[in-house]
This record gives structure tokens, sequence and C-alpha cells, in this order.
């Protein structure tokens, strides 16, 4: 392949990051806390989740393992840094309903296990369980596509980016 | 370069949101680079929401802000105020 070649498909070419959990898209505003909706972390897209997994979205190293097991970043091999945190306020709970199966540094590929955590539980508590998953340097990219209004199982495309 | 330091009173640490909203009020000051750094550790850039996480900085923690550019002090007196009122 030419030097010419590399630079269009790669120009058009979409990078997939696939669904963390099974569950309903929708769109990232429809989330309450203004952390999210209001995309001060940055652009993405968030799932009302029915699974109790969270799986990587791509092929990536694990940045920030929070030891609350709440919320984990990553960067992905193709460069954005994506966070996805289970739920709203879940912080408070530091570390009840959530299991830890990953840790900061460690490399993962793309559907690997690296949360658990009890939906039921949570939602028994009162808990929003929307979950965000955004991309921290929105900047770095072109555009952003969330594929949004539909029901999902984990490992199905949610969002697209291009450099 | 003007330096200031803020103990965290939040019993939460710098989850998420606060990682957030420093971000996003040291990006205020486009003119200024801000680093953040937590017990003497590396200092990360304060406008980069991945690395100022990664500091993992809990309560009691002692956060130390370094801000070099135009107007410096001020703006170094800005970002301790909004420590104070928001971490």
């Amino acid at each position: 392949m030419g030097i010419f070649d590399k630079l269009f498909s790669s120009k058009s070419k979409e990078i997939p990051l696939v669904a963390p959990l099974s569950g309903e898209v929708v769109s990232i505003r429809e989330v309450s806390d203004p952390t999210f909706g209001q995309e001060i972390l940055g652009k993405g897209v968030a799932i009302r989740p029915t699974s109790n997994r969270v799986l990587a979205p791509c092929d990536g190293v694990i940045e920030m393992m929070f030891d609350t097991g709440h919320a984990v970043s990553l960067t992905s091999d193709t460069g954005a840094e994506i966070l996805i945190h289970i739920g709203l306020e879940t912080v408070t709970l530091k570390g009840k309903h959530f299991t830890i199966h990953a840790k900061n540094g460690e490399r993962v590929r793309t559907g690997q296990l690296l949360i658990e955590f009890e939906r039921e539980a949570l939602i028994a508590e009162g808990f929003d369980i929307i979950t965000p998953m955004v991309i921290c340097n929105s900047d770095a990219f072109h555009t952003i596509t969330p594929y949004i209004n539909k029901t999902v199982s984990a490992g199905e495309l949610v969002l697209g980016l291009e450099k | 370069m003007a330096t200031i330091t803020h103990i965290i009173q939040d019993p939460l640490g710098m989850h998420a949101r606060p990682a957030g909203m420093l971000v996003k009020e040291a990006s205020k000051y486009p003119q200024c680079t801000i680093h953040v750094s937590v017990e003497g550790g590396t200092p990360v850039d304060a406008k980069r929401i991945m690395g100022v996480m990664k500091l993992a900085a809990k309560q009691g923690m002692t956060l130390t802000v370094t801000v070099t550019g135009e107007n410096e002090d001020t703006v170094a007196l800005q970002l301790q105020d909004f420590l104070k009122e928001n971490l």
C-alpha cells in the first residue's frame, strides 16, 4: 500500500468503541449529572445497563482503576482516553457492590472483564445506574459519533471516532 | 512561576467530578501552563482529565499547583480559591 492509500484509508476509517455493557444506548445529554451531561469530561455516550459486567470497549491499557471500582479509565491503542463511570454518585459507596477485575497499567483486550457490579443492589439503594462512557481527550478527534437510541449487547458498536 | 498548595477536604477525594471541574477551571487560562501534583509526586498537566484523575488524590493529601505565564500570581490565587470551594 502506498503512502497516499494509507492517508486516504486512515482518513475515512472510523475507530470503533464497543458497548462495555448490554442495555439501552442514549445521548450523553440524558445524564442528569452535569459533569457528564454537559460534556465537561468530554463527548461520549451513555448506557442504561441491563447487564452487570463492564467489559473493555477496545484494546488498550488501564490508566486508572478507581479503588472504589465505580469507574475506570483506559487509553486505547488508537489514542483515545476513555472513562467509563458506572452509575451516578456511586463514588459515595466507596467500593460497596463493585468488584475490580483489572489493575492500573494492565493491557486489556476488547471484551475483557474490567469490573463486576451488583446492579439490582444499586437500584435498590436508589442509585441512577446510567453509565456514561466519555472520551476525555475529545479534542484529539475530528468527529465523535454516538450510535444512540438502540438496545445493544455488550460488544456492539456504540461510538465511532475519527481523527 | 507561582505556586499554591491545597489540602483536600472532600472525603471522596479527587474523583471524576472534581477532576473535571479542575480541568475546566484551569482551561480558562490558555495563556498559562498549569501543573498539579500530589504529595510531591510527578506533576501532571492540569488541563488534561486523565492525568488529573490518575493523581488518585485522597482527603488529607496536599495538592501543589504551579502556574507559569501571563498573570501567573493572579491565576494561582484564583485556582486556590477554586480548590477551597470545590475540593
